[in-house]
């Protein structure tokens, strides 16, 4: 699951002559948020966001401006000034799992993908991330969640696929929270069937409970508070 | 009383799931003794099924889905698209008599031979989509009497109101865009039940934006939740739309002792949805409404649930 697979390989680019205007209306025109500042040759050598436009734009509040001439000025603006210089990159090897975590502890929204030789592959936002588990979760795929508890040890989860198999029913994905109460673990089969008490019913009969849909849960890592 | 109109076709048993499929012809001759137990039989309109004209059908499915369930059918397959939509040899004519039979009712209705009906057909539809079988469905019954009666019968705004307990994701679709029909479900929330479509957000597109609303339900809710969420959301939606001309994708599947979902609602509950339903038909569409059904799959309940639906269509 390398990035480079998952993330957005047509970048919109400027270059650090862009102004401030210039940049926004892009933004705008194509519901993006980052923006990467590259040398002619590719090279990347900063980032803008929609938050450093903003904040560098004077406030909607000062309507009594003259915007003509505020506008004027904002055009001698030139994104060099107030993007990030040296963003935090990834290579294109990083895998998915690099880039959630990186994510999430470095708390940006986007990583530009560069190569060894410094030079802009494309773009990784959490909207990829967010599509690409939307995809392994085959959520867009008719079907239906379960929810099963089971004891922390080995072979539970394969009783559980054979189980289901032998009903004939599809797998969309197979979610499992590994801390749900002391020894026990959930199991979430999303199953591509509309057929569902049966197969309710013969895991009950082989001793699992099912969760009550109410209770279910998935985030168990540890919060920085 | 209402001059009530009952399709029922015994061709309708023909279309076999095989054993332990929950959608099998136990339900329909549990619905037909639920009718017959109670003595109504004789107070009702019979319908016998018609095969409907291709023409209708493609009204709503595309030519090479028909074509593609026909050839299925006739080369023996046993399912169609999913392992849920397992079918024998019958399947395709039976679900052409469902439709037949259906638009034959909203003729019915339309030359005023009846007031309303209800139509215990197979296969049901709601999860049909244009080009693609799906939930045990595979002709979308209530969209193309939508369009039947649109474009036969003149008529410009048809309303459905949707309450099986799952999400009728082939009739939102096909109507999505279309502001002429609105569509109304109340259903188990989706990230619970099947389909996973169905969500609050989901409001139609284009032209269609804001004739389509869902009303998510959660597990383990039941009456006290109906009763306000319908309160809440479908009357003001129909004030709104002012159907002439209202179609029940009716499912008995919500109910507490059908295992096929979480809601838990009871027998007088849907007594009082269709209730509802009667009133809105009559303060906007002269009386006129069809009922159709779709899931629901407790042996048990349905003939008490189906005589109590088919009771408060014919009463005044």
């Amino acid at each position: 699951m390398f990035i480079d697979r998952s993330m957005t390989k047509r970048v919109l680019t400027i270059g650090k002559d862009t102004n401030i205007l210039e940049a926004r209306d892009l933004m705008k025109e194509h519901h993006i948020r980052h923006l990467p500042v590259v040398e002619p040759d590719g090279t990347l050598i900063g980032i803008v966001t929609d938050r450093d436009i903003r904040s560098a734009m004077p406030s909607i509040l000062q309507d009594e401006l003259n915007c003509d001439a505020v506008d004027d000025k904002l055009r001698k603006v030139t994104v060099d000034r107030f993007m990030t210089p040296d963003p935090m990159t990834i290579p294109p090897t990083y895998t998915i799992q690099d880039a959630l975590l990186l994510i999430q502890d470095k708390k940006v929204g986007a990583f530009p993908v560069v190569d060894d030789a410094g030079k802009l592959k494309g773009i990784v936002s959490i909207r990829d991330l967010i599509r690409a588990f939307i995809n392994v979760l085959n959520i867009g795929e008719p079907g239906m969640l379960l929810g099963i508890l089971v004891e922390d040890k080995v072979g539970q989860l394969k009783q559980i696929v054979d189980a289901i198999t032998e009903e004939k029913i599809a797998f969309g994905s197979v979610l499992v929270s590994r801390h749900w109460e002391e020894g026990k673990r959930a199991v979430f089969p999303y199953l591509l069937t509309n057929n569902i008490a049966r197969i309710k019913k013969k895991l009950r009969d082989m001793g699992y409970t099912l969760l009550d849909p109410m209770e279910w849960y998935l985030d168990q890592l540890p919060k920085n508070e | 009383m209402r001059r009530t109109g009952f399709l029922y076709d015994e061709r309708y048993l023909l279309h076999c799931t095989g054993s332990c499929h929950p959608e099998s012809p136990e339900r329909l001759k549990a619905a037909y003794k639920g009718i017959e137990d109670a003595g109504l039989l004789p107070k009702l309109t019979r319908i016998h099924a018609v095969p409907a004209q291709q023409r209708w059908v493609e009204k709503v499915h595309h030519i090479n889905y028909i074509l593609r369930f026909e050839e299925a059918c006739m080369m023996g397959m046993d399912e169609l698209d999913y392992p849920d939509n397992q079918m024998c040899r019958e399947t395709y004519d039976t679900a052409m008599l469902a439709v037949g039979g259906i638009l034959e009712t909203v003729k019915m209705v339309m030359e005023d031979k009846i007031d309303n009906a209800f139509c215990a057909v197979r296969p049901p539809g709601h999860h049909a989509e244009v080009n693609k079988a799906m939930g045990f469905c595979y002709f979308n019954n209530v969209a193309v009497a939508a369009r039947y009666i649109q474009e036969e019968w003149g008529i410009e705004r048809v309303g459905i109101v949707d309450f099986d307990v799952h999400h009728g994701n082939g009739t939102q679709h096909i109507f999505e865009y279309d502001p002429t029909v609105y569509y109304y479900s109340i259903h188990e929330h989706p990230s619970f039940a099947f389909p996973g479509t169905g969500r609050e957000f989901e409001k139609g597109a284009d032209a269609g934006q804001g004739y389509t609303f869902n009303t998510p339900v959660l597990p383990g809710q039941g009456d006290r939740e109906y009763l306000d969420l319908i309160k809440q959301d479908l009357l003001p939606a129909f004030e709104f739309f002012q159907p002439e001309f209202i179609l029940a994708s009716t499912g008995f599947d919500a109910h507490a002792e059908d295992d096929m979902s979480d809601i838990k609602l009871s027998t007088e509950m849907f007594t009082w949805i269709m209730k509802v339903l009667m009133g809105l038909a009559d303060k906007y569409a002269e009386g006129r409404i069809i009922s159709v059904l779709e899931g629901g799959y407790s042996i048990q309940r349905l003939p008490e649930l189906i005589k109590n639906h088919v009771e408060v269509m014919m009463t005044p």
